[in-house]
């Protein structure tokens, strides 16, 4: 995940090619590193260094990374000629390569053509079974045809091999979010969270997830997560005290019966509700009073 | 004894300088022979698993006291369960691990082959240093040394009169070896072959790593007391919240 002065560099960056100043391969460089997905300027811009042959051959040899990544982001804009053109420079250039092989097999997934992926990644793997990328392009490959069983079965029989891959953590937890199976889901947040347990991201999300599927116990975790969610974002975070709200209702309306432990901070529901209204008087004053009417129906 | 021998400035012309030279240009070359005699090395499924888990158990116990107490512990039983825990290893597999190694062909000619590109031009260029250039003090070394250094630096040397801190090109052979380490790493980047006193230590080092790894992060993990955090957390998110209110 990007940090934000990284985040800053790049947009900046951005705003400083977009209007006319240099700096064009510097982008592309940092768009690389940091992984992010920017695929229009990318392909706009990349293409116009590739087809100037000055600057072709300023790069030097960083000139076939700069095919890949314009390969990449051509396929994500459907221009698939430019692409078929990159991957053929690539190919004259890197006739035996893996990761030319890479490249075609992502073309004949944008054409559509899945039976001939699958079989082009097969003989990859052959190669290579230990190829984590090839590894992921499958699983793509099952999500975007719509088979997300598949898409399950793939990414747990690569999960059992490459366990510390959080992304892939992450994209199982995505899916079954997205399937509704909860508590497998709850699994994958708390693997993210062991492996990264500052990035509240991911205990939003886990607080979510047990607030969904409901029962006291879960309750009351999710209130903690969503309490560290705020401890950890500084209070800048605005879901996390709508949750705080949500699940102390919740609880109360749960545990109306049984006598409450007050031991918890009772104060925590209301000091959510106050910052709430704070940040909606300073960012959207005018939604002030739906945000009013929704607390007061939560207060017991 | 403690008067000062004049060295001849031939000397320095004819030995020093060109045995530094002879020295990186062999590192040069070694480091192209062994780009050459690189073999592409299929990664095992079960070392990559191994450090996988590894990674994830390490992570466990790290960050054990975020998660409720109930999923750390079926994790912990996941990890360490005496019938199929990932990092249970019964006793007999541990020893069969280092005898696997040697026995395996292709690791054991990749050992072989980093070890000649390793001990030949060295021993090459010794002999080559003994022969031509022994049996003259070489260099004034600038600090003093006591009597036991003798007969490390001076052997070609055969007065026991002259000072230590006179010494044949012998030893000026050794300081070459080991500091030119860091000027290769400046000509050639970062990997190069000539890192021999890196890859000694890492030798000795071998063996049975990744089932004795397993072990000690299964204990680790056995060790790890549950100390849930996140109640701490809401009255540090109220501590936050009342600072952002008021």
């Amino acid at each position: 995940m990007v940090s934000k002065t990284e985040e800053t560099q790049l947009n900046s960056l951005e705003n400083q090619v977009d209007n006319g100043g240099g700096g064009a391969w510097e982008y592309l460089c940092l768009v690389r590193k940091l992984k992010v997905r920017r695929s229009d300027k990318v392909f706009k811009y990349g293409l116009s260094i590739l087809n100037d042959p000055k600057k072709r051959s300023a790069l030097g040899p960083e000139e076939w990374t700069l095919y890949e990544q314009v390969a990449i982001a051509a396929l994500d804009c459907q221009c698939l000629d430019v692409t078929k053109d990159c991957i053929k420079v690539l190919q004259k250039k890197f006739p035996e390569s893996k990761r030319v092989g890479r490249l075609n097999g992502m073309l004949l997934e944008a054409k559509g053509s899945w039976a001939e992926a699958e079989k082009a990644y097969s003989s990859l793997l052959e190669d290579n079974s230990l190829d984590q990328v090839i590894h992921k392009r499958r699983v793509a490959m099952a999500k975007a045809q719509g088979n997300i069983s598949e898409a399950i079965e793939l990414l747990n029989k690569y999960l059992e091999i490459f366990m510390a891959d959080h992304d892939a953590w992450r994209e199982l937890a995505d899916i079954y979010v997205s399937l509704q199976m909860y508590k497998q889901a709850a699994f994958c947040y708390e693997e993210l969270i062991l492996s990264q347990p500052t990035v509240p991201l991911y205990h939003l999300a886990y607080a979510d997830v047990l607030y969904t599927l409901g029962g006291l116990e879960n309750l009351q975790t999710a209130k903690k997560y969503y309490a560290s969610t705020i401890d950890l974002t500084g209070g800048k975070n605005t879901r996390a005290p709508f949750g705080i709200c949500l699940c102390t209702s919740a609880i109360a309306q749960v545990s109306k019966g049984r006598n409450r432990e007050d031991k918890e901070s009772p104060e925590l529901q209301s000091l959510a509700a106050t910052a709430l209204e704070k940040d909606y008087k300073q960012r959207a004053a005018d939604k002030l009073g739906l945000l009013t009417s929704a607390l007061r129906s939560m207060k017991f | 004894m403690a008067e000062d021998l004049v060295l001849d400035t031939a000397i320095r012309d004819w030995v020093l300088i060109p045995l530094s030279v002879v020295m990186v240009l062999i590192g040069i070359l070694r480091y192209f022979v062994s780009k050459l005699m690189r073999s592409f090395q299929v990664p095992d499924h079960k070392i990559v698993k191994e450090g996988q888990v590894i990674v994830r158990a390490r992570n466990l116990r790290a960050s054990a006291n975020f998660i409720p107490p109930k999923s750390f512990r079926s994790r912990r039983v996941y990890f360490s369960n005496e019938e199929n825990g990932l990092l249970f290893v019964p006793k007999g597999q541990a020893q069969n691990a280092q005898a696997q190694m040697f026995s395996d062909p292709n690791m054991a000619m990749d050992m072989m082959k980093k070890n000649l590109s390793m001990i030949i031009p060295q021993t090459l260029t010794f002999a080559w240093v003994n022969f031509f250039f022994s049996g003259f003090v070489a260099a004034k070394i600038p600090f003093p040394l006591t009597q036991r250094f003798r007969s490390m630096l001076q052997n070609g040397i055969d007065l026991s009169t002259v000072d230590v801190s006179y010494v044949s090109s012998r030893s000026w052979y050794f300081l070459n070896l080991f500091g030119l380490r860091g000027l290769f790493s400046l000509i050639l980047g970062e990997e190069n072959a000539t890192d021999d006193t890196q890859r000694m230590m890492q030798m000795s080092g071998f063996g049975f790593d990744p089932s004795k790894s397993l072990g000690a992060e299964k204990d680790g993990l056995d060790i790890v007391q549950h100390e849930w955090a996140l109640p701490k957390f809401e009255h540090r998110a109220e501590a936050v919240l009342k600072k952002i209110v008021s």
